[in-house]
């Protein structure tokens, strides 16, 4: 008896909170309120898979909008496609003590497309609406339905996604059959699921989230992944579409995605077979047969990306991209494997998350929603080579920083398998300069600056070798913060190659480059590579990462006008050693020749948090001695 | 129809505003034809550049428009358009993915049809090959509720290729005759746009830019008898043939107003028609007057302008205790841009009413600015609305009204003889400032019982005043005070930066931290909510200059704020005029004690530049007194707009600006 009383005690509650939440601004709790120009009083996400083949998710949210800053965070945002209806969208609008003050309905909303930029078609839509409020605070409470007639892909939870909002309540809930098994991952989560029966039988798993802090913009900051609550599910049993599969590992997940998206997509016509039969047949060298393929590839195909329903986890079969010569990553590189097949060369089609972030695939956790793109792998006996398949230039073997040093998935035959790709370490990430430059009396510069560029930084001026000398000329100016650049010749040489390299050689002048005036000259010794000091963080509560190390060393003579010089002020001397980097810049005058040395390297990795100051100081120090005016003076 | 009917079409140029009426020749035959579909020649397909301009990635080889009035139930504009284009490099690739741009609204809109394309192509084999567009690779997306585009990307795009593709559009929008730009951001060798125009339908047509049109033989216009017919009734029309060669490609330089004023492109505008059932002329815009009758009887317009009713009640809060006309009338603007959310659409026409818009608290361009000039009528004030063209949209036809060319609408107002212009769409500009967007020409102003008018639009400013007081400390450090008033656009842009934080300590605290070197040890920002005032701010700093001042000699740069490591002109010649929206001064002084013990033995030269003709100007000061000095600069630029012939000078100011920069001072232990 005791116990039925306290039951619906419970029920009496939740129905009284349900009717009649209180908006007023003043309940927020203080400590929510620095940084934040938005606070989430509750947010409620709930799946509901109700069937192996569909979901629905149900979401109500209240967010108080403080001020102009705030408002893009009052925008409701409904994405919709081709396998997602939306079933209804409401809500209203509070004022600061929490009175209604408008209603919110579907015929508020428009529909628009909402494809990426650069794709040519997506079936992705949007129906949005950001309500007109003009007295601040106010709160905007909705909720709304979708149907989703997949299960392969379950959004996760990510309750605090967003810089300076603050959360006051958020819960996350999967209701499923007793018999659909899900999996999860719980992240940077104070407190784990609780799990049930609901009184429908149904499986519950619930999380929540009670008082987040409103978070700023870090630079240098990790993965948010690495500290921001999360947490992430995955079907073992799902369908999408007419397929259906089940996966419980990457090795599972990689299997099914081989079985059932690429075997078969990677027929041929006869003539392309013999194509390329003919044009490896006197190569006996299987990796030099292999960029001979993938520079055919190249220079027949380009990036065009359209993404409906499942194609956007299935390539186009490889001979609609022979035909058409364009595809997406997936098509491209499913086209490349079938190429490199018909010369006998084995392959893999690798998922990644691609991006200048390093972002692994998750090893502990398999999901088809991890990974943004597809690159391919080689597995030689000897060595592995990776080639990015959307790019018309990337020399073969090379990623660049897009899909550098991460984990990604390889899906074989033999099912998923977990690879790395190569690291290009601050020791391989090269930029040398040696320039040679005279200046005359009047305080023109000339003379000739030779760059060599290599690991990541061989695309520092790569892109300007495909322009014309003309565009060149002109472009090169905006490259260069040298001041009335003349340009006498520009000439780049390349090796394409697994280690890549690319070189710049530039003859210029510039006028008025050092200032004349009583037998002094003033001028910066360090004309060409400029480090800008970065933006401090009081109370930074996030690790320091650096992404890619780098090294740049610039050796710079110049010869002054006829006569002996003396330093006016102190030379520049600095030498800073830091663990996550080094710098050191010297001049040195002897007569009328002065030579200047720097040389900055920058090693990636994780450091606590506490690094940042001696980050920041670095930069201060290293822009501070980049900028170094030299003062001499004739004797 | 007569000759002198088809003599009504007159012909403009641009700027130019010569006027010549075209001489036509009587004709039946038609001898401007597309080119024909599907082929190719060697020639083009072997070309390895085009030899007008090298470093072209791609050249358009062939361009061919026409556009007609269909002669249907449902009067319609009929458009082809064809096109092959030579794709010399993977850069060019871009060329090859095609967006047709179509308007709809709920019940009729554009259509496009018939789209066919081929890629020609040479194989490994050295074979020349031919692939076809197919349908399935042609997408529709519904963009948001007015635009749709059509899609797709043409197949087998192969280094040295060559395309064509064409498509039929067919649109209900007859009032806005397709224009045709013969300029792009590629080259063309040859493009062509023949236009029919029954003579019911009279347009204004009118070029841009710099480039000429081919002229004589075949292009000499035309009439044609009874190429159209409407429910039986047939009618002549004049045709047209518009042709450029050898255009060179767009090129946009920084600092420029939209490249539509400038791109060889030709524009046309409904004038009039006759209706063929009852044979009236129906006028749309011949004169102002028409336009001013029109406007001020159009609901989405006039009728707005008499709703001064519904303010009365409203702003009896807001005029309360006020009586300076001043003041008043900025009482009103900001009500109206406190309560009226811009929803970031354009427009000279209300949407559903002021009165909707501001219950609402949204609505468009129009429904904004016509609700500010309702309500300041409303509180007594002469007010009137002025329809402008924005930067991006271009500049405005003069020499009659085109109303198509107006995209947006600003409230003007005298108050004791001083005239400002408004636009309450944003929520941090003072009265009397406008957007950036606005600063374009003139603008055309309305009343419900005086004829409309052009006006200038008042040039914007914007200043910065800025001192510095320091004294060095024996510990290297600097300490003293930063203190600034800002007005017009720094000022906006100002409140800009700080609005993007929750409150004005948090501005602060970021702005410590991206000052390097420099600690805030006291700070007070004014004014950033007093829109019509300067924003002020003052703070107390520590800047480390020196480790310590054990060395005999010290350098200094005096240059501490405001600083220009690059000149923004880098390009040797200038083709377009250099836009700078907005005549600008800046000043900076900075006054430093050093110990007693030091003074000053070296400093840098008085420098004073100025611009031709009153342009603008740079100019330094150094004063020493003892153990003080105190050194000041100004950087003036006195025009929005200079002429591309006063680039070189604009150029080599920066580049003196940037010379003195580098002068250190030297101070010296006594």
């Amino acid at each position: 008896m005791k116990r039925l009383l306290i039951l619906s005690l419970f029920i009496a509650c939740a129905v009284t909170a349900k009717a009649q939440q209180n908006y007023d601004v003043s309940l927020i709790p203080k400590q929510l309120l620095p940084y934040a120009s938005s606070v989430i009083r509750y947010s409620d996400e709930v799946v509901e898979i109700s069937d192996i083949g569909a979901q629905t998710r149900r979401i109500k949210k209240a967010i108080t909008i403080f001020n102009r800053s705030g408002d893009e965070d009052a925008e409701i945002l409904v994405w919709h496609d081709k396998n997602t209806s939306i079933k209804y969208i409401k809500g209203f609008v509070y004022n600061s003590s929490g009175n209604v003050t408008a209603k919110i309905s579907e015929r508020n909303f428009e529909d628009a497309y909402a494809g990426n930029n650069f794709s040519l078609y997506e079936d992705t839509r949007v129906m949005h609406f950001k309500p007109a409020v003009v007295d601040y605070p106010y709160t905007v409470e909705y909720e709304y339905e979708t149907r989703d007639k997949q299960t392969l892909s379950l959004a996760s939870w990510m309750p605090a996604s967003s810089t300076n909002t603050a959360v006051e309540k958020s819960s996350f809930t999967v209701i499923c059959r007793p018999n659909f098994n899900i999996r999860y991952k719980e992240m940077n989560l104070p407190a784990k699921v609780q799990t049930g029966t609901n009184k429908d039988g149904m499986a519950t798993y619930s999380w929540l989230v009670n008082n987040l802090k409103a978070t700023r913009q870090e630079p240098y900051s990790p993965n948010p992944e690495t500290f921001l609550p999360m947490v992430k599910i995955a079907p073992v049993n799902f369908r999408y579409g007419a397929y259906t599969g089940s996966f419980n590992n990457w090795n599972e997940l990689g299997k099914w995605v081989y079985n059932s998206l690429l075997v078969g997509r990677q027929a041929l016509s006869p003539a392309t077979i013999a194509n390329i039969k003919e044009l490896t047949k006197d190569i006996p060298d299987e990796k030099q047969r292999a960029k001979k393929i993938y520079e055919y590839m190249q220079q027949r195909t380009r990036y065009i990306s359209i993404q409906i329903g499942i194609g956007g986890y299935r390539p186009f079969p490889a001979d609609d991209v022979d035909r058409l010569s364009y595809g997406d990553c997936k098509a491209l590189v499913n086209y490349t494997q079938a190429l490199l097949a018909a010369a006998n060369i084995k392959s893999y089609y690798c998922v990644v998350n691609a991006g200048s972030r390093k972002v692994n695939v998750d090893p502990d956790f398999a999901t088809i929603n991890d990974g943004n793109h597809i690159i391919l792998c080689l597995p030689f006996k000897n060595d592995t080579t990776w080639l990015e398949c959307t790019s018309q230039k990337m020399p073969f073997g090379y990623l660049g920083d897009f899909t550098d040093d991460r984990t990604v998935l390889a899906c074989t035959p033999e099912g998923g398998v977990l690879l790395h790709t190569p690291k290009y370490t601050a020791e391989k990430n090269i930029q040398l300069r040696k320039a040679t430059l005279k200046l005359d009396s009047a305080g023109e510069v000339s003379g000739s600056m030779k760059t060599l560029y290599k690991g990541t930084q061989y695309e520092n001026q790569e892109n300007l070798t495909y322009e014309s000398p003309a565009d060149q000329l002109k472009e090169i100016k905006e490259a260069y913060a040298i001041n009335n650049l003349d340009v006498g010749k520009l000439k780049f040489e390349k090796v394409k190659d697994i280690n890549p390299e690319l070189s710049e050689e530039l003859q210029f002048s510039a006028r008025d480059y050092a200032s004349v005036a009583n037998n002094k000259l003033h001028f910066t010794p360090n004309i060409a590579n400029k480090t800008r000091s970065i933006r401090d963080i009081r109370n930074r509560t996030t690790d320091v990462c650096i992404q890619r190390g780098y090294t740049d060393e610039d050796e710079i003579v110049y010869t002054l006008p006829a006569g002996n010089y003396q330093y006016e002020k102190k030379p520049l001397l600095i030498a800073i050693n830091k663990p996550f980097g080094t710098y050191m810049a010297i001049m040195n005058l002897t007569g009328n020749k002065l030579v200047y040395k720097r040389t900055i390297k920058l090693i990636d990795g994780t450091y606590d948090k506490e690094t940042y100051a001696d980050l920041v100081k670095f930069f201060e120090d290293v822009a501070d001695a980049d900028n170094y005016n030299a003062t001499l003076v004739k004797q | 129809m007569t000759e002198k009917t088809i003599g009504l079409y007159h012909f403009m140029k641009r700027k130019l505003l010569s006027l010549a009426s075209a001489i036509f020749a009587l004709c039946t035959s038609v001898n401007a034809q597309d080119f024909d579909y599907g082929k190719f020649s060697y020639d083009e397909l072997n070309s390895k550049s085009y030899k007008n301009d090298t470093s072209a990635h791609a050249v358009v080889l062939q361009e061919y428009g026409n556009a007609r009035i269909g002669d249907a139930d449902r009067i319609t504009l009929e458009f082809d358009y064809h096109v092959k284009i030579k794709i010399f490099d993977a850069k060019g690739y871009a060329n090859g993915n095609i967006e047709i741009p179509i308007r709809v609204n709920s019940n009729s809109g554009e259509e496009v049809s018939e789209i066919e394309g081929i890629t020609y192509y040479t194989n490994e084999k050295g074979e020349a090959v031919k692939e076809q567009l197919s349908p399935k690779n042609v997408f529709t997306v519904k963009q948001n509720t007015y635009w749709n585009t059509v899609r797709f990307a043409m197949p087998a795009l192969h280094e040295g290729c060559v395309i064509e593709y064409k498509y039929h559009l067919k649109s209900p929008y007859i009032q806005e005759f397709r224009k045709w730009d013969f300029q792009s951001d590629i080259p063309k060798v040859y493009s062509e746009y023949k236009v029919q125009l029954p003579a019911v339908y009279n347009y204004k047509i009118s070029l841009r830019g710099v480039l000429k049109m081919l002229e004589g033989g075949k292009y000499k216009p035309e009439l044609e008898r009874e190429c159209f017919s409407i429910g039986g009734i047939k009618a002549d029309c004049s045709r047209f043939i518009f042709a450029m060669k050898d255009i060179p490609a767009f090129k946009e330089e920084e600092y420029m107003t939209s490249k539509n004023n400038f791109l060889s492109a030709i524009y046309f505008e409904l004038e009039d028609y006759t209706n063929l059932n009852t044979g009236s002329k129906v006028k749309l815009s011949k004169e102002w007057r028409d336009v001013d009758r029109e406007l001020r009887s159009d609901e989405s317009f006039g009728s707005q302008l008499k709703k001064k009713d519904f303010f009365k009640e409203k702003l009896i809060p807001v005029l309360a205790g006020k009586t300076a006309p001043l003041e008043k009338a900025q009482a009103v603007y900001h009500f109206i841009q406190k309560n009226i959310k811009w929803n970031h659409f354009y427009a000279i026409y209300s949407f559903d009413g002021i009165r909707k818009a501001f219950e609402k608290h949204t609505g468009n361009v129009a429904d904004v600015n016509l609700a500010l000039v309702v309500a300041l009528k409303s509180a007594g004030y002469d007010a009137e609305p002025v329809l402008i063209s924005t930067r991006e949209n271009g500049f405005i036809t003069k020499l009659y009204p085109v109303l198509t060319e107006f995209n947006y609408l600003i409230a003007k107002i005298d108050i004791e003889g001083k005239t400002y212009f408004l636009d309450a769409t944003d929520p941090l500009l003072g009265f009397g400032t406008l957007p950036m967007r606005c600063m374009n020409d003139q603008g055309r102003v309305f009343s419900l019982d005086k004829p409309s008018y052009w006006a200038d639009i008042t040039k914007q400013t914007e200043s910065g005043t800025y001192v510095l007081d320091f004294k060095l400390q024996e510990n290297g450090k600097l300490k003293g005070t930063i203190s600034s008033i800002l007005t017009g656009y720094d000022a906006y842009r100002k409140r800009i930066e700080i609005s993007k934080f929750n409150t004005v300590d948090e501005y602060v605290e970021n702005y410590d931290e991206r000052m390097p070197r420099m600690k805030i040890l006291k700070s007070d920002v004014k004014n950033v909510d007093s829109l019509d005032r300067g924003v002020i701010e003052y703070y107390e700093v520590e800047i480390d200059l020196y480790d310590n001042l054990d060395s005999k000699k010290l350098t200094f740069n005096p240059f501490l704020l405001h600083r220009i490591a690059e000149n923004p002109f880098k390009l040797e010649e200038r083709t377009y005029p250099v836009d700078l929206g907005v005549a600008s001064t800046d000043r900076v002084s900075l006054n430093i004690e050093l110990p007693a013990n030091y003074k000053i033995e070296y400093s840098p030269k008085n420098v004073g530049l100025t611009l031709p003709d009153n342009g603008g100007r740079f100019v330094t000061n150094f004063e020493t007194i003892g153990n003080k000095f105190s050194f000041s600069h100004i950087t003036q630029f006195n025009k929005p707009v200079y002429a591309s012939s006063e680039y070189p000078y604009l150029k080599e100011l920066y580049n003196q600006i940037i010379q003195a920069q580098k002068v250190d001072l030297v101070f010296t232990k006594g």
